[in-house]
């Protein structure tokens, strides 16, 4: 009974049902967009980890696809040198990247704004182009040819990139949603709340005492496995780790889409993971021909350029981001008749 | 009983000592007054006992534990709450999420646990929503429960803090400024809510203001600071009257015996008439300004007439830096009229009224460190349109000859204040304001900064001065304005407000000075420290500040007047 309070309801049943709208929507895609809806889905993890680490407590972090390839790779390691159940190599994989998340938090008790993205910068940089690519960690991202996951099982499903990526796709979606449950729960509870203190100020935080230490430190071991987790499913969707998908520019895109989408608010991170997933394959796919006999060509070089200046629309337009604002109007657009409608429900509560 | 204990804590930044062996006692149920002029070490206390900064010497004892080693979460949980000066509530949550944060941080709650909604966790969440609301009834903030912090007015957000501070269970409530931007009438009110506080709360209080309308009437006991130490504490009654305390806070001069006052009157009244007649160079009409939900002054009146040297006087707070920003242009007047030079200039641009011939010098003189004396002079060529008269400047401040090649930044304080003046004479105009010109400046320093405006006036220039040094500004002006506030309280001839010494100590110390003239000389050490601390912990605090106190009425150690009390007990 106290636990089904009516939000937390709403909020479940709101989760139910976006999980079965989105685990449906591929299905009649063709195979290209199917991959796409997967990726969407693997980054939609990665700025759900932002929404977290720089929404909720506001530390920046410019490595969170650092985390996603740690996830990657690890477990890419556990199904191809141990050959373990799939699921196993998630979880292997989610803990592997809350470590490094904790290590790279430990600079953020003592840095914060621009040294602290700076100093994340710099891990982007290592793992990019050291640990993803050099020779002394082919234990770990089995060399330069990367592993490869055919034929990796989950809950007794053959789940390999080729026949079954939608079977992969289910999965990962169901995770994103309720990932994205727990985290809206979080908001609203009295953890949540200490890493909003945090974010808001962190002198009052620690006088009022929030242990600054532990629940920075948290979230950024939260944030990492997050992204982590949705990078654990890379080599089901592709079929393979390399370092590519995950180098220093992964990072500053998620970061910028993150912002761009609303960097406070968690369905943010499905529409960014969408956007980042499917506009640059939409514009290669249809974005050449000619037009009153000119030929044009917009490849994906300007869903960069797009990017920026999308970014600089929004922070005039929409400060709170895309979902952020458009949330806000509905909402105050609303406000006379959800106080009405709840005026009624009082009124019959009352004369009932 | 003691609670807090705190004992020659020392902290220096750099060179600067900001304490400088601190010790004092804050007792179960009392309210602790803690007083002193700016930069006197107050919020540096604050940050010490809270945690924020670690002192470089010294000691503090809570409810008997050493405090060395705790960071300020764990002191939060010892029952160490604080508010701050400058607002620190979580803006972006609502009022009663802010109550919240403290209330959890009591409980081992779990971060996966609140995130999967367990019922542990939905039980725990009601009961700390409940005392919120119970905290916010008590506070009178009912009705703000689901504003977000950051969108309600700073009188209230100040009561919030408030009850943030009160909300995870305190025994000790740490105050620094509450009555910062309140009016008179509110400040009323706060005085009365933490009376209430008290008793419904159980809390000891320590409360650090500027004003003392506030502090005195609500504190059973204060300590004043000055430079870093200890300068006085008694009762309420004894510190308005003590004429170390009126010193520190009017300035030197006044450290003089408080009832025989100075019988030669300054030559300055003298040139007082023929002014008047003059039309005035400044008039200022209903003036109100602020900053963001605050507004610091309202209903300010004042003018300048040509060649007049005016001083704004008045405690911290009281608004008077905010009035020289609204007259220059550097915030924008919320009403009311600023008249110079019989145009009207009201929120016009800070650089078009500077082309007008009013100079504002704002508090920290507004230098670029990195530039040498004469490139800062030669600046003023951008605002005057044509190369300025160096030789002039040299001839009025000698000095910055000498030092013309040398950085600014490697100048010392006075100098840099110097070349400040220089720059404002150059640009030739009629009406100079200097914030805070003496602050931070050793007294000979002072002298001859004045003896420069002294100068400025005998060149034609008029000069609005605020100023911490009363006694020295009013030497100089000619009329003096005094606020408190807010608002100009009291106006008049600097000979008039001079004459009457008690309206000004009034209104930095709170007024109605009586005749119970207990002066307290005590610098808080004691003869016995061992006999002491065994005292102050195991005595209740009225009969411990009963002791004290008639210890240095005897000028004996307070350790001898207990030995000489437990002899009596031991013959009876």
């Amino acid at each position: 009974m106290t636990w089904l309070s009516s939000r937390f309801t709403v909020r479940v049943l709101l989760a139910l049902l976006a999980f079965l709208v989105l685990a449906r929507l591929p299905a009649g895609m063709d195979i290209g967009f199917q991959f796409d809806a997967a990726l969407a889905a693997v980054w939609g993890f990665g700025i759900l980890s932002l929404v977290l680490l720089t929404g909720y407590v506001g530390q920046v972090s410019l490595c969170q696809a650092t985390f996603a390839g740690v996830g990657a790779y690890a477990a890419g390691m556990m199904v191809s040198t141990f050959h373990v159940n799939y699921l196993v190599a998630v979880a292997v994989a989610v803990v592997a990247a809350f470590a490094l998340g904790v290590v790279v938090g430990l600079p953020a008790l003592r840095l914060s704004g621009i040294t602290l993205a700076i100093v994340t910068l710099g891990i982007a940089l290592v793992f990019d182009r050291y640990v993803f690519q050099d020779a002394a960690f082919a234990w770990f991202t089995g060399g330069s040819g990367g592993w490869r996951v055919d034929g990796a099982r989950m809950f007794g499903f053959q789940m390999d990139s080729s026949k079954h990526l939608l079977a992969a796709y289910v999965v990962l979606v169901g995770l994103f949603c309720l990932v994205a449950l727990l985290m809206v729960n979080l908001h609203e509870s009295g953890a949540g709340r200490r890493f909003r203190a945090i974010r808001d100020s962190e002198l009052a935080a620690s006088t009022m005492g929030v242990n600054l230490t532990r629940y920075k430190l948290l979230a950024f071991g939260m944030s990492a496995a997050i992204a982590g987790l949705g990078g654990s499913f890379y080599p089901l969707v592709a079929g393979s780790v390399s370092p590519q998908p995950f180098w220093l520019f992964t990072s500053l895109q998620l970061a910028a889409i993150a912002v761009l989408m609303g960097v406070r608010y968690v369905p943010a991170a499905a529409l960014g993971g969408v956007f980042m997933a499917f506009v640059p394959d939409v514009l290669t796919r249809f974005g050449h021909g000619s037009f009153r006999g000119q030929s044009y060509d917009i490849s994906f070089d300007w869903f960069q350029i797009a990017v920026g200046v999308l970014l600089v629309i929004q922070l005039i337009l929409l400060p709170d981001g895309v979902w952020g604002d458009l949330r806000n109007r509905v909402l105050h657009a609303m406000a006379p008749a959800r106080s009405a409608a709840r005026a009624v429900v009082k009124k019959s509560v009352t004369t009932a | 009983m003691t609670m807090l204990r705190v004992r020659d804590v020392t902290v220096r930044f750099g060179g600067i000592v900001a304490l400088d062996g601190v010790s004092f006692d804050i007792n179960r149920g009392e309210i602790l007054g803690l007083i002193g002029p700016n930069g006197a070490g107050k919020t540096t206390l604050f940050n010490c006992i809270s945690g924020v900064i670690r002192p470089d010497a010294g000691a503090m004892y809570f409810d008997g534990r050493s405090l060395k080693f705790a960071p300020p979460h764990e002191r939060a949980r010892l029952g160490i709450a604080r508010t701050f000066q400058n607002l620190q509530l979580w803006s972006s949550m609502t009022v009663q999420e802010n109550l919240t944060v403290p209330i959890d941080a009591l409980s081992k709650r779990n971060t996966f646990s609140d995130a999967l909604h367990l019922p542990f966790s939905s039980y725990a969440e009601r009961a700390s929503a409940e005392r919120a609301r119970a905290i916010l009834h008590v506070l009178e903030l009912d009705q703000h429960a689901k504003t977000l912090a950051g969108d309600l007015p700073a009188g209230i957000q100040r009561r919030v803090e408030i009850g943030r501070a009160l909300a995870g269970r305190p025994q000790l409530l740490l105050l620094d400024e509450p009555a910062a931007g309140l009016d008179a009438r509110e400040t009323r009110h706060l005085a009365e809510l933490l009376h209430t506080v008290r008793e419904r709360f159980h809390v000891s209080m320590l409360l650090v203001d500027h004003d003392m309308s506030l502090v005195l009437p609500v504190s059973d006991y204060v300590y004043v600071l000055d430079f870093g130490k200890v300068l006085a504490k008694g009762v309420p009654a004894a510190i308005q009257n003590d004429p170390k305390v009126i010193a520190a806070y009017l300035g030197e001069e006044s450290g003089k015996q408080q009832g025989q006052e100075p019988a030669q009157e300054p030559a300055a009244v003298v040139a007082m008439p023929k002014k008047k007649d003059e039309a005035p160079l400044l008039e200022v009409e209903q003036l109100a300004a602020g900053y963001g939900h605050l507004e610091v002054i309202r209903d300010v009146n004042l003018e300048v007439r040509p060649g007049e040297v005016v001083a704004c006087i008045g405690a911290n707070g009281a608004g008077k830096t905010t009035t020289l920003r609204a007259i220059s242009g550097m915030i924008h007047p919320r009403s009311g009229r600023v008249r110079f030079n019989g145009r009207d200039i009201t929120g016009s641009s800070s650089e078009h009224i500077s082309r007008e011939g009013l100079v504002h010098i704002p508090e920290g003189r507004g230098l670029f460190p990195n530039l040498s004396v004469e490139d800062t002079l030669r600046l003023v060529a951008n605002s005057i349109g044509r190369e300025p008269d160096l030789p002039m400047a040299y001839r009025l401040f000698p000095k910055l000859k000498e030092r013309r090649r040398q950085a600014v930044g490697t100048l010392s304080g006075g100098e840099q204040q110097m070349v400040a003046l220089a720059r404002a004479v150059l640009a030739r105009p009629r009406l100079v304001m200097v914030d805070e010109m003496s602050q931070g400046l050793a007294p000979t320093v002072v002298r001859q900064l004045f003896e420069i405006i002294r100068m400025m006036r005998d060149e034609g220039i008029a000069v609005l001065i605020v100023e911490q040094f009363v006694e020295s500004a009013l030497e100089v002006a000619d009329r003096a304005y005094v606020f408190e506030h807010g608002t100009i309280a009291h106006s008049g001839s600097a000979a008039e407000l001079r004459a009457d010494r008690k309206l000004i100590s009034g209104s930095y110390l709170g007024s109605a000075v009586d005749g119970a003239a207990v002066a307290s000389n005590g610098n808080g050490h004691h003869a016995d420290p061992a006999l002491m601390e065994i005292v102050s912990v195991k005595l209740p605090a009225k009969l411990k500040r009963t002791l004290e106190e008639r210890a240095e009425q005897e000028g004996r150690p307070t350790g001898a007047v207990v030995m000489e009390l437990l002899e009596k007990v031991k013959r009876v």
